[in-house]
């Protein structure tokens, strides 16, 4: 039996995916139509970025359900959806998926705050992310993934949710802004309690994503590595997007800035790395070669 | 009561996010008969201004941020009715509209700066989120507004940010408003590219601008 993706990340780094919505928008995705119902209207596009990732190196890559909570599809009127949608999210990438690849089912924050910063109550928060597990473990998902949460009590009640229907592995990571004080959280966590706590709760690999690059990542690795005996995630961003004169969007960070830093990323502890926000199958390439997967494989 | 005892209390209040205490102080100031004006010049804002400080330093997160923001709002749920209308005008800042732009649901940021300014004295008509560009205008048309918010979290929708300006000019209001843009991918860059007013980084530093450009920064 070939190993799980636990046991293959403590032989060596683990390669994950980049962005999936810039990919989406490449392939015709309108401003204003929610990414995952292109799991049922466009099957095959999503398909067709999920191969490209495997085939650029990913041994893992994450599901289109990134805002397949109800409470998230329900400003498009869908949560009724919610079910259907992710399960169509986890069979796509099952699909897309060589034999001994990975698939882990991508749960993003509902947008809504928590008492008594907004309307949210956390049970509600655990119903909305339950029912989303629900239909990516359907879909044959390895392993969740519960990104870019910005609130631990939000990333611990996706936590609890997941729990209440499925025992497969939970990966969390949260999206962390840099301080002269360290690495926190909007709303003030900081990176080493964010670890501590969510291995506390059960999960089995914790980490970092978005907003930061690759060049400031590091420091937030090692904070987390520190902090907890799970492996460590680190998805940085490709800097922030900017305008070109041509009027096309690009971000900052070249793809060879971003790989450059992504040796500093597994020396800080990073077990798994993959991209966000800018980055494509081009740079996952690039960080296969960087990590020396090429020589492995 | 004396004022100098008082306004430190009011300071307070509002870094500590306690608005039981900002609204009890605010009462208090109007029951002794205080300048009301003055109380809100130099009891509450001074505390908006040091937890603006605390945020931008990374010593206070979103939670503190809207705790203040709402202990703000308490003690101005106070004065405002307080106040004769032409102290009112003195400090408070005018109208605001507010929203985040067509084809984007993202109203985290948005609600945030709303809020601030709200609490910075502005009058603020929030018209939530996904909205089209000409209604932007329309309501900034019938309730007098002199400036408008537009909000923006991809990289997509930005480009509406662009067209609501190119909207102002069509219909001859370019000069009548004041347009501040933000959201994550926007940049005081792509601020002057488009031709808005103004760019803030983040909700403190959106009242700052909002002040500025209203003449009371």
């Amino acid at each position: 039996m070939s190993p799980s993706l636990l046991e293959l990340v403590r032989t060596r780094p683990v390669l994950l995916d980049g962005g999936l919505g810039t990919e989406l928008m490449a392939r015709g995705l309108e401003p204003g139509v929610p990414p995952e119902l292109w799991n049922v209207e466009r099957p095959e596009a999503v398909r067709e970025i999920h191969a490209a990732y495997f085939e650029a190196g990913s041994d893992a890559v994450s599901t289109n359900s990134f805002g397949a909570t109800p409470l998230k599809l329900a400003a498009h009127g869908l949560e009724a959806r919610a079910f259907e949608l992710n399960r169509a999210a986890a069979r796509l990438a099952r699909e897309a998926a060589p034999p001994g690849r990975f698939v882990a089912g991508s749960m993003g924050p509902t947008g809504k705050f928590l008492k008594p910063q907004g309307p949210a109550a956390g049970e509600d928060l655990v119903a909305a992310f339950a029912e989303q597990a629900r239909g990516l473990a359907e879909g044959g998902v390895d392993v969740f993934l519960i990104e870019t949460q910005y609130d631990l009590r939000e990333a611990l009640a996706a936590l609890r949710g997941v729990r209440t229907v499925s025992p497969l592995p939970v990966f969390v990571t949260m999206t962390f802004n840099v301080f002269p004080r360290g690495y926190f959280t909007i709303m003030g966590n900081p990176a080493a309690q964010v670890a501590a706590e969510l291995e506390k709760a059960g999960a089995a690999a914790v980490g970092a994503n978005c907003t930061l690059t690759t060049e400031q990542m590091a420091g937030c690795v090692a904070a987390m590595r520190a902090a907890t005996t799970l492996p460590v995630i680190a998805q940085a961003n490709a800097g922030q997007p900017a305008v070109g004169a041509d009027g096309a969007v690009r971000y900052a960070q070249s793809t060879e800035d971003y790989v450059r830093f992504v040796p500093d990323l597994i020396r800080a502890g990073a077990g798994f790395v993959g991209g966000c926000c800018g980055t494509t199958p081009a740079t996952i390439r690039a960080m296969a070669r960087a990590i020396g997967k090429e020589d492995q494989a | 009561m004396i004022a100098t005892e008082i306004y430190p209390q009011m300071t307070e209040a509002i870094v500590a996010g306690d608005q039981d205490a900002a609204r009890r102080l605010a009462e208090d100031a109007v029951r002794a008969g205080l300048d009301l004006v003055q109380v809100i010049e130099q009891g509450y804002v001074p505390g908006l201004q040091k937890v603006g400080e605390l945020w931008e330093q990374g010593e206070y997160f979103l939670p503190e941020l809207i705790s203040s923001a709402e202990a703000m709002k308490g003690a101005m749920t106070v004065l405002e009715p307080a106040l004769n209308r032409q102290a009112a005008r003195a400090v408070m800042g005018g109208r605001v509209v507010i929203g985040t732009v067509e084809g984007d649901i993202h109203d985290i940021g948005k609600n945030l700066v709303a809020s601030m300014l709200q609490a910075g004295g502005f009058e603020v008509f929030d018209l939530g989120a996904d909205v089209k560009m000409e209604r932007f205008i329309d309501k900034a048309e019938e309730v007098g507004a002199r400036m408008i918010c537009l909000s923006a979290l991809l990289t997509t929708t930005m480009m509406n940010q662009r067209r609501l300006i190119g909207l102002l000019r069509d219909r001859g209001l370019r000069d009548k408003y004041k347009v501040l843009v933000g959201g994550a991918p926007a940049t005081r860059k792509w601020a002057e590219e488009i031709g808005a007013d103004g760019f803030a980084e983040n909700a403190v530093a959106a009242v700052k601008l909002a002040k500025a450009l209203s003449g009371r920064g």
